[in-house]
């Protein structure tokens, strides 16, 4: 097992994501793509397993059309959402419906850029199966919810003559049983989404393969409930104390202006903590799932990953890069980003005894980028792991 | 002679191998292990653009490709023969450049934060018809009735005395500014963890809510009118909508910044943004402020009275507050917010204009 390697650094990070900027700001914008390409190469060429590297090859000419429709349509949905709610939501109705889509077109088009040591990857998913996923499931657990609420509001009523300890007690049964339904949906999606991304991914002739459990990540996805229950509850009470200091926290009341300074304290106080907590949560359960996803996928039945990433180490760099980019303005921000690539790499392992020199890139389409750079303006989350 | 690696085309097979290049324009690179060479012209070859000091790829006649870290050597080489494209490169690896492109970009973003997108909003705003502020506030009034007002008790009488005066003193003021609006008063209890809040808020559409404890606190006409002009003035200068729009570009902004992210960026997101409109509203509220004090001096009223019923207003609240918690720190919180620079600079503006009010002016300066 060999650990992969990250060979940038901070500083020429610097350099290059400032010109990226200022070139953006005098084209007014027009750069991004190309800005993009450059930030995206950057890290993949500097991330090596041995003396071999990866390669991002998609060009800003490539990128250029999507970013201009993913402007437009940003900027018209903007434009309509303030003068046509009705509107606005219809659009944002297409534009759920185009994600699945976005998603699919956008794994494709960055697998077939993306190289190492000369190969390429592909992605061979089928676009029905994405609109499951990231469609389908989102529907099936919204459904659900409504389904309770609709259920509660029926029976609740005829429970009005019963014995208050049955109904608390059937009450905790609701409850529970409700959040193990959801957590479990919650790991199907889960557990379906990662299927879906690596067993379609292909490095050359060779085909990657995981097998991964739902009960596994139902178990992940408890546990993480449970540590993120506790700083809840913290925050619960905290809250509470502070509500009675944020009255009149709207902008427009003449008076009592003092009384809001005070309240903004403890309202930046409790967003701190929040994000602490959430930043302890979130390294715990993406360290954990890295660790057993990577651990149960193979490439070709041969080469093997695992992940020694831990909870702690994800969760310090997280905290002090949040301080970092805080205290300098955002101008900290290449430096935080070569240490998070650097953790991530330096904690990927990957078996070498086989070796990488029986591979070949396939023969490949021409893919556009439109998906690609549509998913980028809109968030949508398309970053892949290895 | 430069060193790197070779590999077949399309083939992750890597082997180590050299680049030598002749000074007619000829190169030969030997695969060490197989003892074979490939040559051509250089003209012919095609080099990735220079990035830091990633690996560099050049994608041979027959498709193959030649990978090497020796940058410089390499640069050195293509330069001499053909048209290498080294622009961005070269304002990456030059200080003054690199100080450019700092400079440029913390000037940027400060100035589109602090006058480009209020400058922005405000025309924007203004541009808008006047039913956009009905639209954006058609369901606020009920909002607010059924989540945090309780009816007034404050008598019939006295509320249609207070209509009566603002229809007949206060509104015509407005004419001039913006004929669309129609303003209507309204009265309403607002209690909050035990305490009666003293309050006035304004809907973009016009409507003006007071609170009970508001007009309780309040001891004269005057002091009522001169809250009644700054909500007006809220509602003059279209704020609301202003604030709405302003919301909207400090999302895309902050979207566009942390685009190239990790979502690492994004945490402190929420936080920067609230800081940013919060500097804008405090802003909103002097600039309410500044067209009471101007309505006042026409009206002949005394804009020294904002400054009294504001002050008890604030005063109020720190009691209830020290009465519904008595905890010493939180005393200790609210005395550094109060001596803050913002309520310092609303008073004396009051005051200032106060004075031109006893010199009898109608204008100040």
């Amino acid at each position: 097992m060999e650990a992969l390697r990250f060979n940038g650094s901070g500083s020429e990070y610097f350099k290059i994501w400032i010109v990226n900027i200022l070139l953006t700001i005098i084209t007014l914008g027009l750069y991004l793509p190309w800005a993009k390409v450059r930030n995206r190469r950057y890290f993949y060429a500097n991330s090596a397993l041995k003396d071999r590297n990866f390669e991002y090859h998609a060009t800003g000419k490539q990128l250029f059309l999507g970013y201009l429709i993913g402007i437009v349509f940003f900027i018209i949905y903007n434009i309509v959402g303030q003068l046509n709610p009705a509107l606005a939501l219809l659009m944002m109705l297409i534009l759920f419906l185009a994600i699945p889509w976005l998603i699919w077109r956008s794994l494709m088009f960055n697998m077939k850029m993306t190289s190492f040591s000369n190969v390429r990857f592909t992605f061979k998913g089928k676009a029905g199966r994405a609109y499951m996923i990231y469609l389908g499931y989102p529907a099936l657990f919204v459904l659900f919810i409504s389904l309770i609420g609709v259920g509660s509001s029926v029976i609740i009523p005829a429970l009005q003559n019963m014995n208050p300890v049955v109904i608390t007690v059937l009450g905790i049964v609701a409850f529970v049983s409700f959040l193990f339904a959801e957590l479990y949906l919650v790991a199907i999606m889960k557990k379906s989404s990662i299927e879906y991304r690596y067993n379609n991914t292909t490095y050359g002739q060779g085909i990657f393969d995981t097998k991964i459990e739902t009960k596994k990540f139902l178990i992940l996805l408890f546990k993480t409930a449970g540590l993120a229950f506790i700083p809840m509850l913290f925050i619960g009470v905290v809250a509470n104390m502070i509500i009675p200091t944020m009255i009149g926290a709207n902008p427009y009341q003449t008076g009592a202006s003092s009384v809001i300074g005070g309240a903004e304290l403890f309202i930046i106080i409790a967003y701190f903590l929040m994000i602490f907590m959430m930043m302890l949560v979130g390294a715990y359960f993406v360290s954990r799932e890295r660790k057993y996803v990577y651990e149960n996928t193979l490439l070709d039945n041969k080469i093997s990953f695992a992940s020694t990433l831990r909870a702690r180490s994800l969760a310090w760099v997280m905290v002090s890069n949040f301080f970092l980019i805080l205290f300098t303005l955002g101008l900290a921000f290449p430096w935080a980003k070569v240490r998070v690539a650097r953790l991530m790499l330096e904690n990927t392992l990957v078996d070498t005894s086989v070796g990488f020199d029986a591979y070949l890139s396939e023969k490949q389409d021409e893919v556009s980028a439109i998906g690609d750079q549509i998913g980028d303006a809109f968030d949508v989350d398309v970053g892949i792991a290895l | 002679m430069i060193k790197g690696y070779w590999h077949p085309k399309g083939s992750a097979v890597r082997l180590s191998a050299t680049l030598f290049v002749d000074d007619s324009g000829y190169y030969t690179v030997t695969v060490e292990d197989k003892e074979f060479a490939l040559s051509g012209e250089i003209a012919h070859l095609e080099l990735s653009e220079r990035l830091g000091n990633v690996e560099r790829k050049i994608i041979l006649e027959d498709g193959s490709l030649f990978t090497s870290h020796e940058n410089d050597t390499l640069d050195k080489i293509f330069k001499e023969r053909r048209k290498v494209n080294s622009f961005v490169h070269y304002l990456e690896t030059h200080l003054s450049w690199i100080a450019v492109a700092f400079v440029v970009t913390i000037f940027t973003a400060f100035s589109f934060f602090k006058w480009g997108i209020p400058w922005t909003s405000e025309k924007l705003a203004h541009a808008l018809p006047h039913e956009t502020n009905q639209l954006i506030s058609s369901g606020s009034m009920k909002f607010l009735d059924k989540y945090m007002f309780d009816e007034s008790n404050i008598s019939k009488a006295k509320q249609e005395k207070i209509r009566q005066h603002f229809k007949e003193k206060i509104a015509p003021l407005s004419e001039g500014d913006d004929n669309q609006i129609e303003y209507k008063i309204h009265f309403r209890s607002w209690e909050m963890g035990g305490s009666k809040i003293p309050n006035a808020l304004a809907l973009p559409s016009g409507d003006i809510i007071m609170t009970d404890k508001f007009i309780e606190l309040s001891k004269n006409q005057d002091e009522i009118d001169s809250v009644l002009l700054h909500e007006m003035g809220h509602v003059v200068y279209r704020h609301g909508l202003e604030m709405l729009i302003e919301g909207t570009f400090i999302t895309v902004a902050v979207m566009m910044i942390s685009g190239d992210g990790s979502g690492l960026g994004d945490m402190g997101v929420g936080l920067g943004s609230a800081l940013v409109s919060s500097s804008y509203s405090r802003g909103h509220e002097s600039e309410a402020d500044l067209y009471a004090f101007k309505k006042m001096l026409i009206a002949k009223i005394d804009p020294a009275s904002f400054s009294h019923i504001m002050n008890r207003m604030t005063v109020y609240m720190e009691e209830e507050n020290n009465r519904t918690k008595a905890d010493a720190q939180n005393e200790k919180v609210l005395d550094y917010f109060s001596s803050h620079p913002s309520t310092k600079n609303r008073i004396e503006l009051a005051n200032r204009y106060s004075e031109c009010f006893k010199e009898g002016l109608t204008l100040c300066k």
